[in-house]
């Protein structure tokens, strides 16, 4: 709780401070769906200063903060729940200086994706991180869960595009991180620390992003892929032939929520248990000619091309609208990784457990293939109440993990650990390794004041 | 019985338009061209009658550079039969479009052409109705919905305030608009049985006509740019600004 004298103390550093319901509900969640916000307050700072400020004070008077930007984490990252000061940085959102010559751009830490991207075309370059949500993520966000998205394959995740960082530690102390250089070996890169550090070691408050050229036309195609342990078989074929910047699979059941919910129309005449979504450079020859290899061996049984830009960004819907489709129905999420090549195996053995574990839920599988990252999401039945629902998947979700774990996976690819996941960090860190991080946290957070409990 | 159908190359329909330096005309280089969507729906419209036994045979007809070629391969795989283009590398407009779909209309005899109202580009939509005029037959424009029975197209048109239905005597002009219908996706399989149809190339020249411009453009400008919205604090600061920068309350 934080007392109303010390709120006057944070309006005397930034004009900004809200306590109504209805600005608290909003700012003291993300797009996780299984908590109740409940913070005092929330602030809307302008400057990095009145950031390190804020954070000062949260330690001389013993408060959390919470960091909030899109609000689009799947994880609870940003859900404050304990009487938290939410820092929102809606208000930090300007972009502040581009370099030709460097092709980057130095931005606040609230500048939305999807603004970012349409700057860097409008200066002829591209930025290539990109998912579903970069019409409302912020750039902070993305940083702080290193977001990866659907353009991985080819670009990497965030971490890839970050040359700078200004942070507040969770000392107050404002820290300038690497300076945009893209060479700097002088010791430890604290840059790479705070990048997917969910705001437990500090905020970031700007960051320098990197630019690169627009890949030119690209190609979206949609493939019928019956069987789910041949979608590895057909990014092999499509890897060796054509030029890939993005390769996704999804099944048939995500794919009928979206042609419902979101009104699109049916692709294929005849359904198959699972599809995969190519993109790639622009070239009709190489396309046709694995689509031939890739049927002559069975894997896959129809196949459409986008024809228009339009047609590209219709039949990414398929794939991208998936995840809001089935919102209505408070998915329980697994967002869960392995090395490309364990795939199939790694696929065929969860398959094995769901079956066997959930025959009673609805199952929505898809994800980013190419990364090793699969999305599984457990639907709530209707008549299940929200508890019951949950205490149920954190039960089956252990045995999925522990496959997670003996594959030497990931158990949050790429969605954060959050509240959501932090009791289920060991399947993927080691007992030693989480004391190292939790040594780390104390040296920028003695106090912990910074996104308390969670992540560790 | 034929039906002939256009794929017109324009710019594609979400590419960020550029006008040139010089505002000489708007940058093609290195754009990516799609086949024009009111044609599209053309195509879609065409091979639906093909499909439910109404038409013999559609063939689809492109006027301009080689590279026409890639749209009508794309028609093809969407179903269309055969293919002409009629290769010129000079600026087309709308008349010389119309005197060489008319010379392929003699020759081809089709009873009818289905035609987009407007290709996205020009944004002329005469062409059809030019064709109409020179064949010396039927038009029936902005289709909705199309009906074919002995010899007679009956038209839906969408017009100001409402929809007319007309009939017209084949053989005829139809031109489509949006809600005619969803063109289907290219599939694989169809793409690579596009690829052995024929496509006969002609010139201007071999129809005998000129397709010397008309119309000279003197110059090309990007519309003005909206100034940024502004978010008011209060519903004060809102009526303020209302009655005393925009004036549009008293």
């Amino acid at each position: 709780m934080i007392s109303e004298s010390v709120l006057d103390k944070i309006r005397n550093i930034s004009g900004e401070v809200h306590t109504d319901n209805s600005t608290c509900q909003t700012h003291g969640l993300d797009w996780t769906r299984f908590y109740k916000p409940n913070p005092s307050a929330v602030v809307f700072p302008r400057t990095t200063q009145e950031v390190g400020a804020i954070v000062k004070l949260a330690n001389e008077y013993n408060f959390g903060l919470v960091p909030s930007g899109g609000r689009t984490g799947l994880s609870g990252g940003a859900v404050a729940i304990n009487k938290e000061l939410v820092v929102s940085f809606d208000k930090m959102n300007k972009i502040l200086e581009f370099d030709a010559v460097d092709c980057s751009v130095r931005v606040e830490a609230g500048v939305v994706t999807r603004t970012l991207q349409e700057y860097a075309r409008n200066k002829g370059l591209y930025y290539p991180v990109d998912f579903a949500s970069s019409g409302s993520s912020q750039l902070g966000g993305n940083i702080a869960t290193n977001a990866g998205g659907i353009k991985v394959l080819r670009y990497g995740l965030t971490r890839d595009w970050i040359s700078g960082l200004k942070v507040v530690t969770g000392r107050g102390d404002i820290l300038e991180l690497n300076h945009g250089l893209i060479k700097n070996a002088t010791g430890y890169d604290l840059r790479h620390l705070y990048i997917g550090s969910e705001g437990t070691l500090g905020f970031v408050t700007e960051a320098s992003v990197q630019l690169t050229t627009d890949p030119g036309s690209l190609s979206v195609v949609l493939l019928a892929v019956p069987k789910m342990t041949d979608v590895v078989a057909v990014l092999r074929a499509f890897r060796e032939q054509t030029s890939l910047t993005a390769f996704e699979f999804f099944s048939d059941v995500a794919l009928q929520y979206v042609i419902e919910h979101m009104d699109l129309s049916v692709p294929f005449s005849k359904r198959s248990d699972y599809y995969v979504l190519v993109e790639c450079i622009e070239d009709d020859d190489a396309i046709t000619n694995v689509f031939m290899d890739c049927t002559d061996s069975g894997w896959v049984v129809d196949g459409i091309v986008s024809q228009s830009g339009q047609q590209n960004k219709d039949f990414w819907r398929y794939r991208e609208n998936i995840s809001e489709a089935i919102t209505p129905f408070t998915p329980y999420k697994n967002d869960i990784s392995v090395r490309v090549s364990k795939v199939p195996e790694f696929l065929a053995a969860i398959q094995d457990k769901v079956m066997s574990q959930y025959p009673d839920f609805e199952i929505v599988w898809f994800g980013h293939i190419g990364d090793g990252n699969l999305h599984l999401n457990i639907l709530k039945p209707i008549s299940w109440d929200l508890d019951r629902f949950k205490q149920r998947c954190e039960k089956v979700s252990e045995s999925i993990l522990g496959v997670v774990s003996s594959f030497r996976g990931s158990i949050s690819a790429e969605h954060g650990v959050g509240l959501l996941k932090r009791d289920q960090l060991r399947y993927t860190r080691s007992e030693i390794e989480i004391a190292t991080m939790q040594a780390l946290k104390k040296v920028f957070d003695p106090n912990d004041v910074m996104n308390p409990g969670k992540l560790l | 019985m034929k039906v002939l159908v256009t794929a017109k190359r324009v710019v594609d329909y979400n590419v960020n338009i550029r006008v040139l330096n010089d505002n000489s005309g708007v940058d093609l280089n290195n754009v990516k061209m799609s086949v024009n969507p009111f044609d599209e729906i053309a195509i879609e419209e065409a091979v639906r009658l093909r499909e439910a036994d109404k038409v013999e045979e559609v063939i689809v007809v492109s006027v301009g550079a080689s590279a026409c070629q890639e749209q009508i391969r794309t028609a093809l795989a969407l179903g269309a039969d055969r293919g002409i283009l009629v290769e010129t590398e000079e600026d087309m407009q709308p008349l010389a479009v119309a005197k060489l779909l008319n010379a392929i209309v003699d020759k081809e005899k089709p009873e009818l052409i289905i035609l987009g109202k407007q290709a996205i580009d020009g944004d002329n939509s005469q062409t059809g109705q030019m064709l109409a005029a020179l064949a010396g037959i039927a038009q029936a424009t902005f289709a909705s919905q199309i009906e074919l029975k002995d010899e007679v197209a009956t038209v839906t048109r969408e017009i100001d305030g409402g929809l007319e239905t007309i009939s017209v005597k084949l053989p005829a002009v139809i031109t489509t608009d949006l809600r005619l219908n969803e063109p289907r996706y290219a599939s694989l399989p169809n793409i690579m049985k596009a690829k052995k149809k024929p496509i006969d190339i002609f010139t201007p020249t071999d129809l005998g006509i000129n397709v010397e411009p008309r119309v000279k453009t003197l110059k090309v400008e990007p519309p003005a740019e909206r100034q940024a919205g502004i978010i008011v604090e209060t519903v004060e600061e809102l009526v303020d600004k209302l009655r005393n920068d925009v004036k549009v309350i008293p």
